[in-house]
């Protein structure tokens, strides 16, 4: 346990350097967004109301007032998300294939600690999570922020506050609905299935880095094989188009089918990593 | 004592090790000499199961390899293992945090020994530098057995006098070490054992002392003699 939490805090170091950068980019252009936005929409307010002399009132009634869910839908916004979560997905790869293609060959060290080898492979998905928790909890604490910024800039009857909920809530990308879910439920099945995801990716890697070439179809049909187990519910009762189950019963199902196939993964994993994998 | 039994390994194909069976002493110095491809990397890795075999058995002490064989024997690969961006004073540090066998007091004398400043960062140092501070992390280690791939490979004259008197140092002291070089001469009169490979078979064990008194030759010799036949 006590390696383990060592490896947990020396995986993340690694990262740590280009995770605060992002975290800066992410703060930055999302108050920069929230700033432009505001100063757009009252420059918009400020010509409609003074030059075309459209009364307040038509004007709001008209246009509308400014939220932050305007900002939500700006570049600015989704941008440096985009930039977060395109950063997680390749370090999911890189995370492994550095330490066997990198200037030196860490993995030579990481294979010889005096360990369970399956305690790199866990640190390292526990990284993974830490940085994509990470993301979340910072773009949590960046909504209440953005909002006050919002509130100093746009006078009341100019704007509508939301509050983290409403704004989540009220948000017409799907996307942003994934990464900030609306309930506990939500957040179990999309975090539960990223983890799933990573298991299952993590696992295609052991394989590629056991048998090469081989191994590559290996993880592919591996990859496969683990979707279609923790999708066959669902694809049970859409292929036979008879509906046994109810919603929440298909559900418990779902995360059932979440938790054999991740320890599946970690069993297939611990097992290549302890057998066959060569560096 | 190291005991590689039978050993074979393929790669695709390609057979690289072909029954390759060996021991080596606690105390004593083993050689695996043959030229490029012959395998001498693979018993390296396969004995510290960086790479699986197809038959056979390494057994060390008389068990096979487990997360705590680690803490008793150790590689130092011909590459250093160290990430490049961490100063030697940090690699020390994640060596002490997690080994036990880690001696710190060593450490500091290996680096008094190759000069070796701790706020150095791996990624600047020269190659012979680089090449001690892996024997500085794998000599550190209180363990039983060292396993050196290619110590000498591509390091400069100074750097190589000042590894070999490794070996005549305390460093050492009652350790078993296994070693692959071509570079036999640094090392020629320090070796106990010599293992011959060729095309993945062993073709000659000897007792290197045995050979230098007996029949007055050195392992050179013998090897010209086998290789030649």
């Amino acid at each position: 346990m006590n390696r383990y939490l060592k490896l947990v805090n020396f995986e993340f170091n690694r990262i740590a350097k280009v995770y605060f950068v992002l975290l800066a980019i992410l703060l930055i252009s999302q108050i920069a967004g929230v700033i432009f936005s505001s100063k757009n929409y009252l420059n918009e307010t400020n010509r409609m109301i003074y030059e075309e002399l459209i009364p307040k009132a038509e004007y709001l009634s008209r246009y509308g007032p400014m939220s932050m869910d305007q900002v939500l839908s700006s570049i600015w916004f989704i941008g440096p998300m985009a930039l977060c979560v395109a950063l997680v997905a390749f370090y999911i790869f890189l995370i492994w294939y550095r330490d066997w293609f990198g200037k030196n060959t860490f993995i030579y060290r990481l294979l010889m600690l005096p360990t369970a080898r399956l305690n790199v492979f866990l640190a390292k998905i526990t990284t993974i999570l830490l940085m994509t928790f990470g993301f979340v909890a910072f773009q949590l604490i960046l909504y209440p922020i953005e909002s006050t910024i919002l509130k100093w800039m746009v006078p009341k009857e100019f704007r509508v506050d939301l509050s983290v909920h409403e704004l989540i809530s009220s948000s017409g990308f799907l996307e942003l609905n994934i990464i900030f879910p609306n309930s506990i439920i939500e957040f179990i099945l999309n975090y539960g299935a990223g983890f799933v995801a990573v298991t299952i990716l993590f696992t295609a890697i052991m394989f590629e880095r056991s048998y090469r070439i081989k191994g590559i179809l290996l993880g592919i049909g591996y990859s496969i094989l683990a979707v279609i187990i923790f999708f066959a519910p669902i694809i049970i009762q859409e292929f036979l188009q008879r509906y046994y189950l109810y919603p929440s019963e298909i559900l418990i199902v779902e995360v059932a089918m979440g938790i054999i196939v991740t320890c599946c993964s970690i069993w297939v994993s611990n097992y290549l990593l302890k057998k066959k994998i060569r560096i | 004592m190291i005991e590689v039994k039978d050993i074979t390994k393929k790669f695709g194909r390609r057979k690289v090790l072909n029954g390759v069976s060996f021991t080596a002493n606690k105390g004593e110095i083993t050689c695996l000499i043959g030229i490029n491809g012959v395998g001498k990397t693979t018993i390296l890795n396969a004995i510290m199961n960086l790479t699986p075999i197809n038959s056979g058995h390494i057994l060390i002490n008389g068990e096979k390899i487990k997360k705590e064989s680690y803490e008793k024997i150790t590689f130092i690969p011909d590459a250093i293992t160290m990430l490049p961006q961490m100063r030697i004073a940090e690699a020390m540090g994640f060596m002490n945090d997690f080994y036990d066998c880690w001696n710190q007091e060593r450490a500091t004398e290996l680096l008094g020994f190759f000069k070796l400043k701790e706020s150095e960062r791996i990624s600047d140092l020269s190659k012979g530098n680089t090449a001690k501070v892996n024997l500085l992390l794998g000599l550190a280690m209180d363990v039983d057995y060292i396993l050196m791939d290619e110590p000498f490979s591509g390091i400069d004259i100074f750097s190589r006098e000042q590894i070999a008197n490794v070996f005549t140092s305390h460093l050492i002291e009652d350790r078993g070490v296994i070693i692959t070089t071509h570079e036999i001469s640094d090392i020629e009169h320090l070796i106990d054992k010599v293992v011959l490979l060729d095309n993945g078979n062993v073709l000659k064990e000897f007792n290197a002392e045995e050979v230098r008194e007996n029949e007055n030759k050195s392992v050179v010799d013998v090897m010209r003699e086998v290789f030649k036949a």
